[in-house]
């Protein structure tokens, strides 16, 4: 489907992008691509009611991809000027010389290209629009409520208001022409409470592509508040293996590992856990990760991917079966597989196997029915450290939390680890929540791992 | 690329969507890589000083106390290796200026990469906004700041042929592939910057320096029987490309392979408290997490710190005595000057266990009374600077390493090390073990794997109760990740031993 007539902005990435690769054709490109952004962002934070700082900028770039007989050359700059985008050209067709040919280097054409329309995302004209006094207000609410929750929060780490505005075009010699633009707004608040000594910080933060749709701020800190206070006192537990349980958040952190598990260039080099597993169950049938470019309202929701193919929705784990890997063109061609339309871009690299919407689907247990079933166990709410390992299957992070007695919210945790292999714990997992809000592009609702290892005193 | 080992908070400062648009942010600037696609003569200054006066004076037009122009140039080259083929060869250029204004403890921030005079000017009246007075609009004079030199690149990285910097990463790829047939896939990585700033303030400083950077790195997979182990391996710094001649990427190829192959047949870490050696080098990413981070002067100054209001405390053993030096010759996170025109610094942050000093930038030094560090760093003209590490390092002591590992019955000896992060107000942190053994009655033994250590900073510094002859700093690996921003760091320690450490593991 052919796309709508670009906005301002759009049209003028589409036009410098094009300008771009018809430069680097007549400096010798066999196939050429550019993509091209532009963004303006403004933000405001408070401290004691106050302006802490106000900051404002506007940026652009461009990068460009070069392939000549199979050999790949990429070049980037912001110089839009005729001689900016001409040192580009020349520098990407320079470079294309010197790499080592690789008959997988091709740019998408045909069918693959396109422009979902169901991706074309939220705009919010409002969010364009939106005063400097309304961010300063938001921001304020944020920290005045958290104040208020709780007479232990007195110091903040942060506290903020923003938004962003984004526009981004792709145009090859193969066909491909396409923009998409996106706004963003956003609300955080990271109190730190005290008590007998001790420093316990949280943070909280709403981010949404309409301004409609952000969370009151004076909930967000009300929010941030409440999870800081909840971690005072917090001591070691005991080296144990018992169930465990992530909040939402964390739940997001641990989905967002299995990424790159089920990255199509990692799964192919055998360098994924998942790799030699496709068709076969991997987790239990309550089980199905999707990630979706279309998703209604979602923070990554895109018409196109960053090389120009049609966005679109792939299931990569169906109650408990695992089905897809995620594919850009470069590695699709290297599998003999189709790209799945993931290929993430910003304008100063080339671009990569990425995530969308990537996301949990909702279970049917309440967040509290999870916790109950627990005699004893950990719940999760922070998390330190990268954690999961796809190469090897092993997965071990710091972990801060709430311990679980007989089916309560006990008492705070901190300085323990939570350590498993990544596939028993995709197959442990015995329970999903019907909490699955998505607050990030990442997300999922509440989950339980049947046993796993923490490590404390 | 390969894996980089990195190290960060927990802060956050936006919630990021993760989407397109928000990542893009800070592409191109500042992390690891340089390379201008043409040699060209001695840089005329990137902006003419009369202009960088009318900036100043515009920025501090609306009463500011404090107003400061920030100018970067920064040309990049990446090299990328996979399945034995060079992948990518990339070349970009970035230049910006960022313009804060200050006033009491509000700052205002505004940047752009269009250098003509009327877009700086906007951008400087943006920043000006978060004054309300007025005042006569008029240039601020300045004059140049000398500075040390301790990173004297004679060719700038930008100016290197790319087809040199190709060549190393295939010898590396080639080294680590010959080591041994399990080494499956490797994956290489070289990339520099050559970034010129320049930075001028009301305070009438100016400062200008060229920091070139360069790193290889290269990771391997070894695949064993119904297993995978990683390694990972490389260096670099503040150096000229000849470098490479000694710290050779076969070397460096070598090193990544045996780590994987080391690690084949490990058998679980073993969960729970327990002594712990670090080997010396890259494990001072423990000193990093530990303490670095609760010590940079932002979160003292809001009080969010546990180390804030401990000074002349004893908060670490006192074998345990912490430098942060941003004067060490060629180091990664060496500084002439910092990115707000004050000079590097050698700074004592804990001696012999008693808390000394905190890390300064500007702003924070303001606001409590202190004077500098030369701590003040940024990710790039996008952003405002904060108190930064740069080489963190151990003083050595005088235990050899043989008597410390032979003087530990039950343990486990950590030799390579992957990323670290800390909440720097309740001070957990964990850095990752990528590397490690049992010591059983004073021998190392077994490898193990998937270990973490997590603790607590000051306890675990108080449970410091060896530390070795043999300081070394990390090959140049590092990247710091704080609000956001990624700045290149170094660190450093001697062998040392921690009693009582927390190991995550599956093991029993």
């Amino acid at each position: 489907m052919p796309a709508p007539p670009p906005d301002a902005g759009s049209a003028q990435l589409l036009d410098v992008a094009a300008r771009l690769v018809e430069l680097a054709r007549k400096a010798g490109a066999g196939e050429a691509e550019a993509y091209a952004e532009s963004s303006r962002e403004a933000s405001v934070r408070v401290r004691d009611g106050e302006v802490e700082e106000l900051s404002q900028a506007t940026s652009k770039g461009v990068g460009l991809r070069v392939i000549g007989k199979g050999r790949l050359g990429f070049a980037y700059g912001t110089d839009f000027s005729r001689d900016g985008l001409r040192r580009i050209a020349e520098s990407a067709v320079a470079l294309s010389r010197l790499s080592a040919k690789d008959e997988n280097n091709a740019l998408p054409r045909g069918a693959v290209l396109g422009f979902n329309p169901e991706g074309t995302g939220d705009y919010d004209p409002a969010i364009e629009q939106l005063d400097p006094a309304w961010k300063l207000a938001a921001a304020r609410e944020a920290e005045r409520a958290a104040k208020g929750a709780d007479p232990r929060v007195r110091k903040f780490d942060s506290t903020g208001a923003g938004d962003y505005l984004a526009h981004a075009a792709v145009v090859s010699s193969r066909g491909a022409a396409g923009a998409s633009r996106a706004t963003y707004v956003s609300v955080d608040c990271s109190p730190v409470a005290e008590e007998n000594g001790q420093l316990q910080t949280s943070s909280w933060s709403d981010t949404r592509r309409t301004l409609a749709a952000l969370e009151q701020p004076e909930q967000i800190g009300r929010t941030a508040a409440l999870r800081a206070t909840r971690m005072l006192g917090a001591r070691k537990a005991k080296t144990q293996r018992v169930p465990v349980v992530l909040d939402p958040r964390m739940a997001a952190g641990f989905i967002g590992g299995l990424a790159a598990a089920v990255n199509g260039n990692l799964v192919y080099k055998k360098s994924s856990f998942l790799g030699a597993l496709k068709g076969e169950r991997v987790a239990p049938e309550t089980f199905t990760l999707v990630d979706d470019a279309t998703l209604p309202r979602g923070l990554a929701t895109r018409p196109l991917d960053g090389e120009g193919v049609a966005s679109r929705r792939t299931v990569v784990i169906e109650r408990g079966i695992l089905r897809e890997f995620l594919y850009d063109a470069w590695a699709a061609r290297k599998a003999s597989a189709r790209s799945t339309g993931s290929a993430q871009r910003g304008w100063g690299s080339l671009p990569a196997i990425g995530t969308s919407n990537f996301f949990l689907e909702r279970g049917t247990a309440t967040p509290e029915e999870i916790v109950r079933g627990v005699k004893q166990g950990l719940y999760v709410t922070a998390m330190l450290g990268r954690g999961a390992d796809v190469v090897t299957g092993d997965y071990s992070r710091g972990a801060n939390g709430i311990w679980i007695e007989n089916g309560e919210l006990a008492w705070p945790v901190q300085e323990v680890t939570v350590s498993g292999s990544l596939l028993e714990m995709l197959r442990g997992v015995d329970a999903i929540g019907t909490d699955l809000e998505h607050r990030s592009s990442t997300a999922a609702p509440t989950i339980r791992f049947a046993e796993l290892t923490v490590s404390g005193s | 690329m390969p894996a980089t080992p990195r190290t960060r908070t927990s802060r956050r400062r936006i919630a990021s969507p993760a989407a397109r648009a928000p990542a893009s942010r800070s592409r191109g600037s500042a992390n690891g890589v340089a390379g201008r696609p043409s040699a060209a003569p001695a840089p005329a200054r990137l902006l003419p000083l009369p202009l960088v006066e009318k900036l100043l004076g515009a920025a501090s037009a609306r009463g500011a106390e404090f107003a400061e122009v920030y100018v970067e140039r920064s040309t990049t080259t990446a090299v990328s290796l996979d399945e034995g083929k060079i992948r990518s060869a990339q070349v970009g250029s970035v230049t910006g200026v960022g313009i804060r204004a200050i006033r009491g403890a509000q700052v205002g921030y505004a940047y752009s990469d269009d250098l003509d005079e009327a877009a700086l000017l906007r951008t400087a009246q943006t920043a000006a906004l978060i004054a309300d007075g007025t005042r006569e609009v008029s240039p601020q004079a300045v004059s140049r700041r000398p500075l040390p030199q301790h990173y004297a690149v004679k060719t700038p990285l930008a100016e290197v042929d790319v087809a040199r910097k190709i060549a190393l990463v295939s010898r590396a790829d080639v080294a680590a592939r010959g080591y041994d047939r399990r080494i499956r896939q490797v994956m290489g990585g070289y990339a520099d910057q050559t970034r010129e700033i320049l930075v001028a303030n009301t305070l009438g400083h100016f400062a200008e320096d060229r920091q070139d950077l360069c790193r290889l790195g290269i990771q391997c997979v070894a695949f064993g029987k119904d297993e995978r182990r990683t390694g990972f391996y490389g260096g670099g710094g503040r150096v000229d490309f000849r470098f490479f001649d000694d710290f050779s990427p076969e070397q460096v190829g070598r090193e990544a392979a045996r780590q994987a192959v080391a690690t084949l047949g490990a058998v679980p870490a073993p969960a729970g408290p327990q002594t712990v050696v670090l080997a010396p080098g890259w494990s001072g990413i423990l000193l990093h997490e530990a303490v670095g981070h609760g010590l940079e002067a932002d979160f003292i100054r809001k009080g969010t710190s546990l180390f804030a209001g401990k000074l002349g405390e004893k908060v670490a053993s006192e074998l345990v005595t912490v430098i942060d030096d941003g004067t060490v010759a060629n180091a990664r996170g060496s500084l002439n000057v910092d990115d707000e025109g004050n000079p590097g610094e050698r700074k004592v942050l804990i001696e012999k266990g008693v808390l000394k000093g905190y890390l300064y930038d500007h702003l924070s030094a303001q606001l409590t009374g202190q004077r500098s560090t030369g701590s003040g760093r940024r990710q790039s003209f996008r952003h405002a600077p904060l108190p930064r590490m740069t080489n963190t390092y151990l003083a050595q002591g005088d235990a050899t390493p043989d008597e410390i590992v032979g003087g530990v019955r039950k343990g486990l000896y950590c030799r390579q090390f992957g990323g670290g992060q800390v909440d720097i107000s309740n001070g957990n942190f964990v850095f990752e073990i990528s590397e490690a053994y049992l010591i059983e009655d004073g021998e190392i033994t077994k490898p193990v794997r998937g270990a973490m250590l997590i603790g607590v900073g000051p306890e675990a510094l108080k449970n410091v109760s060896q530390v070795g002859c043999d300081a070394s700093h990390d090959p140049g690996l590092g990247t710091c990740g704080k609000d956001g921003q990624s700045v290149p760091v170094g660190v450093g320690l001697p062998t040392v031993r921690i009693d009582g450490m927390t190991v995550g593991g599956t093991g029993s």
